[in-house]
């Protein structure tokens, strides 16, 4: 047994369950002061619940969290904050219009008085982060607006705002996920300088090199469960990667070998430039044959999300074109493309793929309620909603609390992402988009949407697959073309390319 | 766990308020209910009898018999006096509604009304055609008045993404004081100072006529207002259209994903919420009012806005959220008198429920947290039971 004393964290017997998913199971770890402490595991596999709840986003079922050796019932971030924990999260929670400065001291305001009045003292606010960032290494301009500055910056000041609240523990959700290779080494840099400064830093991340590289010590989750913990140094990566995925035989997608038949999806010289004018996706061509899985790889924010939006008719192409079966759809309406036959499952399955506050029947039919038999001269008929709905929610398994009459909302991601699955794939499209199918889903659903995936492939649907997990891609792809700064640096069958060398090229490393 | 039992009267209130459907109902009635709490204590404050000052609305709005009446006059005059001046306010939160359940808070109504209703008087109110032709005459050109305003904001949203709110009060304005000046100068009534009367077969209210022994208003207008209920309810419930317009009111990014024209669809929208307001605008100038006052923005568009978010959106819900509203309205003259406080009471009970309406919000989060509490601690009891 070893000595509880020496943990600054102890988790003992954590257990979070949400509806459907036990997320994490009679966890117990510890984490000793000043280390670099790594939580590895796949997408789903309850890292971020875990640290979730010692940041008190949320409580746990069953176990208890010490802190210094104290019992803590950890309920909100503030609290978290008081116990000098911070966590910068992969989706930064910052204020774009406001200065690093102004986001940095945002809820702890330090005032004066300019006579009556208290104001925010903003000046002496500036000249204490600069003090911190100089401090850690941190360089930024306390007076720059968060919109005017790059993600890596807006991550450096997501760790300021950490450690101006003199935050002892650390965290870090997949910090490295939205960042080039120079910026990551970067920011390894920098946790290495928190740790000599006696920080304690949790790392929570599903990239071995990473881990490889500054952590101490490992924690490896496999589907909520702890499979060990394990000294870094002295483990070679090749037995992490086995803890972490654990299940390498039922992981091994039964594939075919592809059959390619004619031209459905060309794409030529297609260039789409965001809101400023500046081009971020930059003469791109690629064509899709039916039968086809064509991926797309690349680091987040390389312009792939842009080349499905303008497949699908969401963005605006200036300049290229784009053809579905011969036919010019470069300018055409969504919904003429959905006429055409394409098919289109988004990255934000909340925000763009589903109304939330419809229930599951008008989401199912929300690509086909104009057509008979939902909609005969502009009048809808709910039985055919209810009926469509229930068809689909049957044969695709989509689980819900009130069958066709759930508000959407309610279910679990998993869940809603099966419906948006069901919906376009019955549209029967000669093309389907994918868009990072699998983000946030646990390994049940992950496997049940590669076989879709698969099972549309084989039946002859030309399929376009973005992906930003390079595992997925591989498993999937029959083609593979890998982006970097809007760009189509290469594109290869997938069986002649290595995951290293694809993941050369997603850095831009290596260019031909 | 014993001292953390939930208290009872908490529980039973939490079960009577129910899920998140029937909140939909439960929530605006408890809001006034509250209001009318509210209401009660100010009239205590004041030393008057709250229950009196209550029942004195209903008498003056005609759905409780007074204790005596003028010759010719009954509790069915005060009824039918009451429903004319429902007429537009249920027509101008209906249109209001439309808007909002697309997505879009169209403040302009107002300015619509007025608008239409000056076009109508000028083209139609003080012509010679019989009632015949007049009245369908007055109804037409009010809607096509009233849609075109209201279309015009949308299109601007549409065109270039200029804000419906800040165009639609710019636009109030700019009617307001047209209006104005086309009142003072060319149909002004040397007495009143308001425009001339509008002649009695343009009218859409048929005023003190006399029915079986009693003189009574008589809103003809009121009928449409009924229809447009169920036309805008058949409109968002059965329709392509009224599911178009819920998705982009939904969620906008949504509608365009799933290929709705969102563009064409926000004018649309605008312009059945004019359309809407162009006949309140019929219905208060040229039936419940017969013309129109310079200088002054009805207060009626506004009050829509309340009257639609007590009401839910729901075009049932608005019906008896406008008809509660004005209630209070007319029945306020008779309680001043009968109570002896002065008549704006009535105008602050009004202010309460749509105080308490527009913390609807509070209450579904209240009553969710509370919900979530009770079923963790009966959750926590059973456990105990079983070990």
């Amino acid at each position: 047994m070893e000595n509880h004393e020496e943990y600054i964290v102890e988790m003992r017997h954590i257990t979070k369950r949400f509806p459907g998913i036990v997320a994490n199971d009679d966890i117990s770890l510890g984490i000793k002061k000043g280390e670099i402490f790594a939580l590895l595991g796949e997408n789903g596999a309850g890292k971020s619940t875990l640290m979730s709840m010692l940041f008190g986003m949320y409580e746990p079922d069953e176990g208890e969290i010490y802190i210094r050796g104290k019992k803590e019932h950890i309920t909100s971030p503030n609290q978290a904050t008081k116990l000098n924990i911070g966590m910068v999260h992969q989706h930064f929670k910052l204020v774009s219009n406001y200065t690093i400065a102004e986001n940095i001291i945002l809820g702890i305001e330090p005032m004066r008085r300019a006579g009556l009045f208290p104001v925010v003292d903003i000046k002496s606010t500036n000249k204490k982060v600069a003090e911190l960032s100089r401090q850690y290494g941190l360089e930024v301009d306390p007076t720059a607006k968060i919109e005017d500055i790059n993600v890596s910056i807006q991550q450096r000041v997501e760790i300021l705002k950490m450690l101006y609240r003199e935050a002892e523990i650390l965290i870090f959700d997949e910090p490295t996920a939205v960042l080039t290779p120079q910026e990551i080494d970067f920011l390894l840099k920098i946790i290495r300088g928190l740790r000599e400064q006696g920080k304690t830093i949790i790392l929570i991340t599903h990239k071995l090199e990473e881990i490889k590289q500054v952590a101490d010590r490992c924690a490896i989750l496999n589907r909520g469960k702890l499979v060990d913990i394990l000294d870094v140094a002295s483990t070679p990566t090749q037995i992490m990667a086995n803890l972490m995925v654990g299940r390498e035989v039922e992981m091994a997608l039964e594939k075919s070998k592809p059959h390619f038949e004619q031209e459905v999806l060309k794409v030529q010289h297609l260039t789409v430039k965001n809101r400023d004018g500046f081009p971020v996706v930059k003469d791109v061509s690629f064509s899709i044959h039916a039968g086809e899985i064509f991926a797309i790889a690349g680091v987040s924010g390389n312009g792939q999300t842009e080349i499905a939006d303008a497949v699908a008719g969401m963005c605006r192409v200036s300049e290229g074109t784009v053809s579905l079966m011969g036919q010019e759809i470069t300018h055409s309406s969504v919904r003429d493309r959905n006429d055409l036959g394409v098919s289109y499952i988004p990255e934000d399955r909340q925000a763009v793929g589903l109304v939330l506050d419809f229930d599951l029947a008008d989401n199912l039919a929300l690509k086909s309620y104009y057509k008979p038999p939902f909609c005969e001269k502009g009048i809808l008929h709910a039985d055919a909603f209810d009926q469509y709905g229930s068809k689909l929610i049957e044969e695709y398994d989509i689980r819900s609390g009130q069958g066709i009459h759930t508000i959407t909302r309610s279910m679990s991601g998993g869940n809603q992402q099966k419906a948006i699955i069901a919906r376009e794939i019955e549209l029967d499209s000669k093309l389907i988009i994918f868009v990072q199918p699998t983000r946030g889903l646990d390994i049940g659903a992950i496997e049940n949407i590669h076989r879709q995936i698969l099972k549309e492939r084989d039946k002859g649907k030309a399929i376009l697959l973005v992906s930003l997990e390079l595992e997925e891609i591989m498993a999937l792809a029959d083609t593979i073309g890998v982006v970097f700064s809007g760009e189509l640096l290469k594109i290869a069958p997938a069986d002649t390319m290595t995951t290293n060398e694809v993941g050369q090229f997603m850095m831009g490393v290596k260019q031909e | 766990m014993k001292n953390k039992k939930t208290n009872p009267f908490l529980r039973r209130f939490l079960s009577i308020m129910g899920d998140e459907k029937r909140q939909k109902i439960t929530i605006p009635i408890l809001a006034i209910l509250l209001s009318l709490l509210a209401g009660a204590v100010v009239y205590l404050i004041m030393g008057k009898n709250p229950l009196k000052a209550y029942l004195s609305f209903l008498q003056g709005a005609g759905l409780f018999p007074k204790g005596n009446y003028a010759a010719k006059r009954s509790m069915v005059t005060d009824l039918m006096s009451m429903l004319n001046a429902w007429t537009p306010m249920l027509l101008a939160s209906l249109s209001v509604a439309v808007a909002m359940r697309s997505g879009l808070f169209n403040i302009g109504v107002s300015g619509q009304m007025m608008l239409a209703g000056l076009v109508a008087t000028v083209t139609i109110g003080y012509s010679p055609l019989p009632a015949v032709l007049a009245k369908p005459l007055v109804v037409l050109v009010a809607v096509l008045v009233g849609a075109a305003a209201s279309a015009l904001i949308g299109f601007l949203k549409y065109k270039w993404n200029i804000n419906e709110v800040v165009s639609a009060i710019m636009f109030n304005y700019i009617i307001r004081y047209t209006v104005s000046f086309s009142i003072k100068s060319f149909i002004a009534d040397p007495i009143s100072r308001q425009s001339r009367a509008v002649g009695p077969a343009a009218r859409l209210s048929l005023m003190d006529t006399e029915i079986g022994g009693l003189k009574m208003d008589i809103p003809l207008g009121l009928i449409l207002a009924l229809v447009s209920v169920f036309l805008v309810r058949f409109l968002f419930q059965k329709m392509k259209l009224g599911f178009e317009f819920r998705t982009i009111g939904a969620n906008p990014r949504a509608a365009k994903y799933a290929g709705i024209h969102v563009g064409r669809n926000l004018i649309l929208t605008m312009t059945f919420s004019g359309a809407l307001a162009g006949l309140a605008g019929a219905t208060y100038f040229l039936g419940y009012y017969g013309s129109i006052q310079p200088d002054t923005l009805i207060s009626t568009g506004f009050d829509a806005i309340a009257v639609c978010i007590l009401g839910n959106s729901n075009p049932l819900g608005i019906l008896l959220a406008s008809f509660l509203i004005t209630v209070i309205d007319k029945g306020g003259i008779y309680m001043s008198s009968t109570v002896g406080v002065r008549q704006e009471i009535g105008a602050l009970i009004t202010a309460l429920i749509l105080l308490f309406a527009a913390c609807g919000a509070f209450f579904r989060y209240f009553i969710a947290a509370r919900r979530q509490q009770m079923l963790d601690a009966d959750h926590a009891e059973k456990k105990e039971a079983e070990v």
